[in-house]
């Protein structure tokens, strides 16, 4: 610290005439603080997994929301024309040797391919597949932790009866299992909407919400942890002696507390709703009326076609590993860098 | 003003040790407001503004004793249910943390209270700031009892009644700059426009002494005397009148606790703050607080000035633990003073042994002390003690003292027909007249 301010650290003079300061001068710029996630974003800067996963993870983000931008850009399309004009239906519904591999050589027309049996383009699919994968997965993971973050904070920091109730519904979900709930789910809202003009985005919807129910318990209890341990420390006593309301000391004085947890429990629950997207799609209780990369994996999961076209089934399986182990590994970064204690 | 503090330390006799009761006639004056500190050094002594005054130093405080009491505290209680475990979690007992607790804040002025750990210094500070709601008594503050108001009656009166936390480290939230930190309280109560938020937390900066600039820097930039000056600035944000200080100055350095010390006598003499000073080293309290109240186990054992309770104790209690302070003057000549041992521990609170609370542990205890509890009687103009041997080190009676005003003989139990002589009720403050222990008589002054 500079001579300067030694000064008054060190008398403790009494003063009623303060030096104004203008908030966005230079010098207060200069001497003004790093926050804690700022010193984080440094940290994860000098990472380079953690860079590489985020450029991976941005390329897949750009894929999702430039799904038909690109498409148009290749000039391929979801729409497909007549099927016989792709595939040729007596060699296992395989594609043509003109529409590129297996049976031809590299076309620009279809830069992935087209699908066996449908002839539909293999680009546009994953692209729109990316799409819809990461959207389901990006909703639920914001609606499971903001239903997370609150249950846990109101549970730790009231504590008595409503911390029991809440961690009876926190327990009471985690015992209900996932697959069997959403394959009970699954059947009886298929019956309820089939006739529905919007069918798909009802069944995205319904996946979400069934995403998020069984996702919020993780977060909660990690939350309700945190909190119970905050409360008692000083400040938020301080804020209660200042009379402070209840409301402001838990979103304004516990929650900014709480960014690194919450920050870990999203960057771990994302890639696992990606790829429980599209297991549930691969099982039939996704999306089934529309795009997605499980479902690709479902028509591709045969021997023949593993055996003739296998490129099928790695295309949608490449872009579901990359992403999930990307963000993956990204989240263990962010911990770090969110973990002053680490040194690497 | 030099900037440099070592060229500062040669002038600045700073005392925080026990020996600094001398008296010191303190002018105070607001500085101009285009008042120059550089030449202070030139003006005359009966011109010393508060800058040269703090350089010449801080002297103890002095007790003002007509002074009008801004707190009154009456049979304060505070028992914690203890719940056994199991499914149904019935109460079994209770922590009696604070047990009928009386005593004044002066306003303006500062009471010490002192005990050992785990004696409830700390629930009676959390008490009267309300981050407990008492179990029964009275805490009288402006014509409000603060024991039964609801938290929404409670948050108007917040305003007055701040708390210094012990732990500088836990107390600011990381997360908040310390702009943020100290300007909340102008927030939660709508005082200032937000515009006036920024100049009123760069005043308050100052005023503790800190560098004003440093309103939009984080906690964590600040070493632990610079944090707890922060935790200073926010209580004082809202210019209370009482502010408890909940061991403000034991988690610090020695050398930074004497500057803490000194703003927090600065601010009381420039803001007339009463202080509820709580803390466990025993040479802080001589130093910053006129009066001083002792606990032990939930109770005040001894209470009276500052010059009583340090230079004549009578309460056994009161001596062990002044006898335990080390001595610097004693250990320059060689001497080896009388160290007074307490044996054993505290004991629970959950049942404290009957009769007098320090009995278990007291060298002079006798049948009556665990028959009869003493009462906290009035034995000087400015002195309360409770025990049935009081007495000066050295000198305790052999005999109860007690036992005429409460209709005992000397092993406790009651003597037929004897009433109770004892006039004395348990007041917060002091009476006009008190029970003379060498006559055993009610004098006056």
């Amino acid at each position: 610290m500079s001579a300067e301010t030694a000064g008054p650290e060190t008398l403790g003079s009494l003063s009623s005439e303060p030096e104004q300061q203008d908030p966005n001068s230079q010098k207060a710029k200069e001497i003004s603080g790093k926050s804690p996630l700022r010193i984080a974003l440094g940290r994860l800067s000098r990472d380079k997994i953690a860079v590489v996963c985020a450029i991976v993870v941005l390329f897949f983000i750009i894929c999702a929301v430039f799904a038909g931008t690109i498409s148009k850009l290749f000039g391929v399309s979801l729409e497909t024309g007549l099927a016989s004009q792709y595939v040729d239906g007596l060699n296992n519904g395989l594609p043509k040797p003109t529409m590129g591999p297996p049976n031809g050589p590299f076309t620009w027309e279809h830069p992935m391919g087209v699908a066996p049996r449908t002839g539909e383009d293999n680009l546009a699919y994953w692209l729109h597949g990316c799409r819809i994968s990461l959207m389901i997965a990006t909703v639920a993971t914001v609606v499971a932790s903001i239903v997370g973050v609150i249950v846990g904070l109101l549970a730790g920091f009231l504590g008595g009866t409503v911390d029991k109730v809440l961690s009876f519904f926190i327990d009471m979900f985690l015992t209900i299992p996932f697959l069997l709930a959403a394959l009970t789910l699954a059947p009886i809202l298929n019956d309820r909407f089939a006739l529905s003009d919007n069918y798909a985005t009802i069944q995205k919807f319904s996946l979400i919400c069934v995403l998020a129910m069984f996702g919020w318990m993780g977060t909660a209890r990690l939350i309700r942890g945190e909190v119970l341990a905050l409360r008692e420390r000083e400040f938020v006593q301080a804020a209660r002696v200042m009379g402070m309301p209840t409301s402001r000391v838990l979103f304004k004085e516990l929650l900014p507390n709480l960014a690194a947890p919450i920050i870990i429990s999203v960057s771990l629950m994302l890639p696992s709703f990606v790829a429980l997207e599209a297991g549930l799609a691969f099982l039939g209780i996704g999306v089934t009326d529309g795009v997605s990369w499980g479902q690709t994996i479902l028509k591709a999961a045969t021997p023949t076609y593993f055996r003739e076209y296998p490129q099928y089934l790695w295309q949608p399986l490449l872009g579901i590993v990359a992403l999930v182990l990307s963000l993956n590994l990204l989240g263990d970064a962010v911990r770090d860098a969110l973990d002053p204690k680490t040194r690497r | 003003m030099t900037q440099d503090p070592n060229a500062r330390a040669e002038i600045e006799p700073t005392e925080v040790g026990a020996n600094a009761a001398e008296t010191g006639e303190r002018q105070l004056r607001q500085p101009d407001a285009d008042h120059d500190v550089t030449n202070d050094h030139e003006l005359l002594p009966e011109d010393l503004d508060f800058a040269t005054l703090v350089e010449h130093g801080h002297t103890a405080s002095e007790l003002d004793p007509d002074a009008p009491a801004v707190l009154t505290v009456d049979n304060l209680k505070m028992y914690f249910p203890v719940r056994s475990s199991g499914l149904v979690r019935r109460t079994i007992g209770h922590v009696q943390a604070v047990d009928g607790i009386s005593f004044e804040v002066p306003k303006g002025g500062s009471l010490g209270l002192v005990g050992e750990s785990g004696c409830g210094k700390s629930t009676t500070g959390r008490l009267i700031t309300r981050l407990y709601k008492p179990t029964g008594g009275s805490m009288m503050f402006e014509g409000n009892d603060l024991a039964k108001l609801s938290n929404k009656e409670m948050k108007p009166l917040r305003r007055d009644v701040q708390m210094i936390f012990q732990d500088p480290y836990t107390s600011l939230n990381p997360r908040h700059t310390v702009g943020t930190i100290v300007g909340a309280p102008l927030e939660v109560h709508k005082i200032v426009p937000k515009d006036k938020v920024l100049p009123r937390v760069q005043e308050l900066l100052e005023i503790v002494g800190l560098n004003p600039e440093h309103y939009n820097r984080y906690p964590n930039e600040f070493s632990g005397g610079q944090r707890q000056r922060i935790g200073i600035a926010r209580a004082l944000t809202l210019n209370p009148k009482v502010l408890v200080a909940d061991e403000p100055v034991s988690a610090l350095d020695v050398s930074i606790q004497a500057q803490v010390v000194n703003l927090l006598q600065d601010i009381q003499s420039e803001f007339d703050v009463a202080f509820l000073f709580i803390a466990h080293d025993l040479a802080i309290v001589r130093h910053f607080c006129p009066e001083i109240a002792v606990m032990y186990l939930g109770k005040i054992v001894e209470i009276g000035d500052r010059e009583t309770i340090y230079g004549k104790p009578h309460h056994p209690y009161t001596q062990a633990l002044l006898s335990a302070v080390p001595d610097v003057k004693q250990a320059a000549v060689g001497g080896r003073r009388e160290r007074i041992r307490l044996e054993g521990d505290v004991p629970s609170p959950i049942n404290p042994p009957s009769g007098c609370r320090f009995r278990t542990r007291c060298q002079f205890a006798q049948e009556i002390c665990a028959k009869v509890e003493p009462p906290l009687l009035q034995i000087g103009k400015r002195h309360k003690v409770a025990c049935h041997f009081a007495g000066e080190l050295g000198a305790h009676p052999a005999t109860p003292v007690t036992t005429q005003l409460l209709g005992v003989d000397d092993q406790g139990s009651p003597v037929p027909g004897a009433t109770p002589t004892n006039t004395q009720l348990t007041i917060p403050g002091y009476e006009k007249t008190w029970y003379d222990l060498t006559t055993k008589q009610t004098t006056g002054a």
